[in-house]
């Protein structure tokens, strides 16, 4: 029989390295999501260009919010899937995400409550789907994966709930 | 004993309290109705007709609330069913409870009835309220509820052992260990009636007398309760106003806006500080009577109890297993004085604020036998500490406040108010200094068994979280802090997230590591 003692402080910490990417076409989701929201904002734009003539400062100043808050939000959707990425380890799950504010959470499995599949109909559309990880009390330690590809959250979900048990 | 198999109905005196609070929420609507269909004409009969309708709806209403209220334990479930129109039916699994509570506000004190509410603290705020049962019964019910809950819990832990044996084991089958394991079950009355005969004996933590209590009162957060005094005296003064102008009309008219402004000086500034001062303490003392009289803390086996209040009273039990996080409060009053105030959290659903529990008046004596209470061992030797960036915390004050200052100092430029530059910028400084200081005196700490928190320099706390509590570490950062190389810690236990802002990257990383690794490597029960 063997019964080790593990020290936590002689435990692995979580690498730079060991991130593990959403597939490319989160990007391209998230990109044309964006875009198509942006559509009807253009439309009230050109709309302000016919209605009010007399007032031409009224369209530039529309259309140079518009343009500035296109690329803004374009920039930071494509800045943000670069920094998006988790950990699977033997015992516990990291997940990192965004670039202006830039959070890195960790839950071990042994708190982990129960956990859920989500798609919508844009994630269907990209062949995409969320992976929801709830813990006790709050939902301030809850994780939500988005972007993951559905036989990869299967995978995961299956993971993570074999995890439980053997702690349940 | 109790017997609750069958659909129990509440105490008949419920149905006065329900018509209390129906009547309550109507009053306004009758007022309305006895004034406005006198306006109405011909269409005021319908009115009256629809108006005696709903009052005979909402008499009528109580009674069958009444009658479709029942609770029943079935199996390990506790079922409540309600509703005649809307059938309603909540079950919580027993061994699911995490708290029971008895509360009891002034009406229900009147009826002599009391609320018990039974607390699961899953992700979706699922709470069970039953409002009205007679006093004893609802202790004896809380009681039984405990019982059993125990009971399944041992019994879980038997076949848990059993199945724990058959793995180990491997050449017995699991059937004979099941077997094995049962024939140890006999042992769970004994165990029962130990835990019965442990409940018995209560030592009692604090208990205030009127005397701590004033003193809770004097110091407290007067700011808050001066707050109140001054949205209760707006809100109030139109209406007095009214009623004073009938009958003082020419001498209130003295006190008009631009003679008050006209006639301000030092001397009346004075005044009205002294008065809002005067009443912020009497405010702060009234609602600190009312919430603190009577206030007992007693460990009770292995629960808390809590007791407290004049007009509504409460009973609150804590498991002292499922104490997830505990906090010391103090001021520079209570410092004066040699007491602070403990904070009790347990694990909880989100909406439901009876998690905590506070309990004022704590001096050092009773700090220790809490901690060693709900902790078993004291904090130890520190193994890592973090400090913030002080210059970080005042950096941040000083880019909020700029936002608002800037503006209010070129308006003072405007109107050629020079002092109240003077004002503005004295004041910046300062809480641009209390920012500093702040993060000059906040720091993690954590031992073998604990993460510490200790935050703040005039109004002190101390968070104590034990490590195998924790669900979740994260580390948070804006774009801005990458470059400086500091991070926020956020700490998830079941009970609230705590944490700190602006601790070194690296050190930080150190102990996520490390906390997270003890979690992962603690096999007790975290909730």
């Amino acid at each position: 029989m063997k019964n080790n003692p593990i020290l936590a402080a002689g435990l692995p910490s979580v690498k730079e390295a060991d991130f593990q990417k959403h597939p490319k076409r989160f990007l391209n989701k998230n990109l044309i999501a964006k875009g198509v929201l942006f559509i009807p904002l253009f439309a009230a734009v050109v709309l302000s260009f016919f209605v009010i003539q007399e007032k031409p400062w009224v369209w530039k100043v529309a259309l140079a919010v518009w343009v500035f808050s296109f690329i803004l939000s374009i920039f930071l959707s494509y800045k943000g899937y670069f920094v998006k990425g988790f950990v699977l380890r033997e015992h516990d799950i990291t997940y990192k995400k965004g670039w202006v504010f830039h959070s890195q959470i960790t839950v071990p499995f042994n708190r982990i409550q129960h956990t859920e599949i989500n798609h919508g109909p844009i994630d269907r559309l990209f062949k995409l789907c969320e992976l929801d990880i709830f813990t006790a009390g709050g939902s301030a330690s809850d994780l939500s994966i988005d972007g993951l590809d559905p036989e990869d959250a299967a995978k995961l979900k299956e993971y993570i709930s074999g995890k439980l048990s053997i702690h349940a | 004993m109790l017997d609750l198999s069958t659909p129990q109905r509440q105490s008949k005196k419920i149905i006065a309290f329900y018509l209390y609070k129906s009547i309550k929420g109507l009053l306004l609507y009758f007022v309305f109705a006895a004034v406005g269909t006198n306006s109405m004409g011909k269409y005021g009969m319908f009115m009256t007709a629809f108006i005696a309708f709903i009052a005979l709806a909402s008499l009528v209403s109580p009674v069958l609330k009444y009658l479709y209220f029942t609770f029943h334990i079935e199996g390990d479930e506790l079922i409540i069913q309600k509703g005649l129109l809307q059938k309603e039916r909540k079950s919580i699994p027993l061994e699911r409870i995490q708290s029971i509570n008895i509360n009891q506000n002034v009406v229900q004190r009147i009826l002599g009835i009391v609320s018990l509410e039974v607390d699961t603290a899953g992700s979706k705020g699922k709470e069970l309220e039953i409002p009205g049962l007679e006093k004893a019964f609802a202790s004896e019910f809380k009681e039984l509820l405990q019982e059993r809950k125990e009971e399944i819990n041992v019994e879980e832990e038997v076949i848990e052992n059993a199945q724990k044996y058959f793995v180990d084991s491997n050449n017995d089958g699991y059937e004979g260990a099941l077997l094995e394991a049962t024939e140890k079950i006999p042992a769970i009355p004994s165990q029962k009636t130990r835990t019965t005969a442990r409940n018995l004996t209560e030592t009692t933590i604090l208990q205030l007398g009127i005397l701590d209590i004033l003193k809770v009162g004097i110091t407290q957060n007067h700011l808050k309760s001066g707050g109140l005094a001054i949205g209760l005296a707006f809100g109030s003064w139109f209406q007095v106003n009214e009623l004073l102008e009938e009958y003082l009309g020419d001498w209130i008219q003295q006190f008009s806006m631009e003679n008050v402004i006209s006639s301000t000086s030092a001397g009346l500034v004075f005044i009205a500080l002294v008065l809002f001062l005067f009443f912020s303490v009497v405010i702060s003392v009234a609602l600190a009577i009312n919430k603190y009289w009577d206030f007992s803390i007693v460990k009770k086996g292995t629960d808390l109890e809590v007791k407290m209040g004049l007009f509504n009273k409460k009973e609150i039990k804590i498991p002292l297993k499922k104490v997830q996080i505990l906090e010391f409060h103090s001021n520079p009053l209570r410092k004066l004085l040699g007491f602070q105030t403990a904070q009790i959290f347990q694990a909880q659903s989100t909406e439901n604020k009876q998690g905590s529990v506070s309990v004022p008046a704590c001096k050092e004596v009773h700090r220790m036998m809490l901690q060693n209470l709900i902790f078993k061992q004291p904090v130890e030797t520190t193994e890592q500490e973090l400090k913030c960036n002080p210059y970080s915390h005042a950096k941040l004050r000083f880019y909020i406040l700029s936002v608002f200052l800037l503006p209010l100092v070129g308006a003072a430029f405007y109107v050629e108010e020079y002092a109240g530059i003077v004002l503005l910028i004295l004041l910046f400084c300062i809480s641009i200094f209390m920012a500093f200081m702040y993060g000059k005196n906040s720091r993690v700490i954590k031992d073998e068994d604990f993460v510490v928190f200790k935050k703040g320099w005039l109004f002190p706390q101390t968070v104590i979280s034990p490590i195998f509590k924790t669900q979740a570490v994260e580390k948070w950062r804006s774009i801005f802090l990458k470059r400086r190389k500091e991070a926020h810690l956020k700490l998830h236990t079941a009970a609230g997230t705590r944490g700190l802002r602006y601790l070194h990257e690296d050190q930080l990383n150190q102990l996520i590591t490390s906390v997270n690794n003890e979690v992962i490597c603690s096999e007790e029960k975290w909730m």
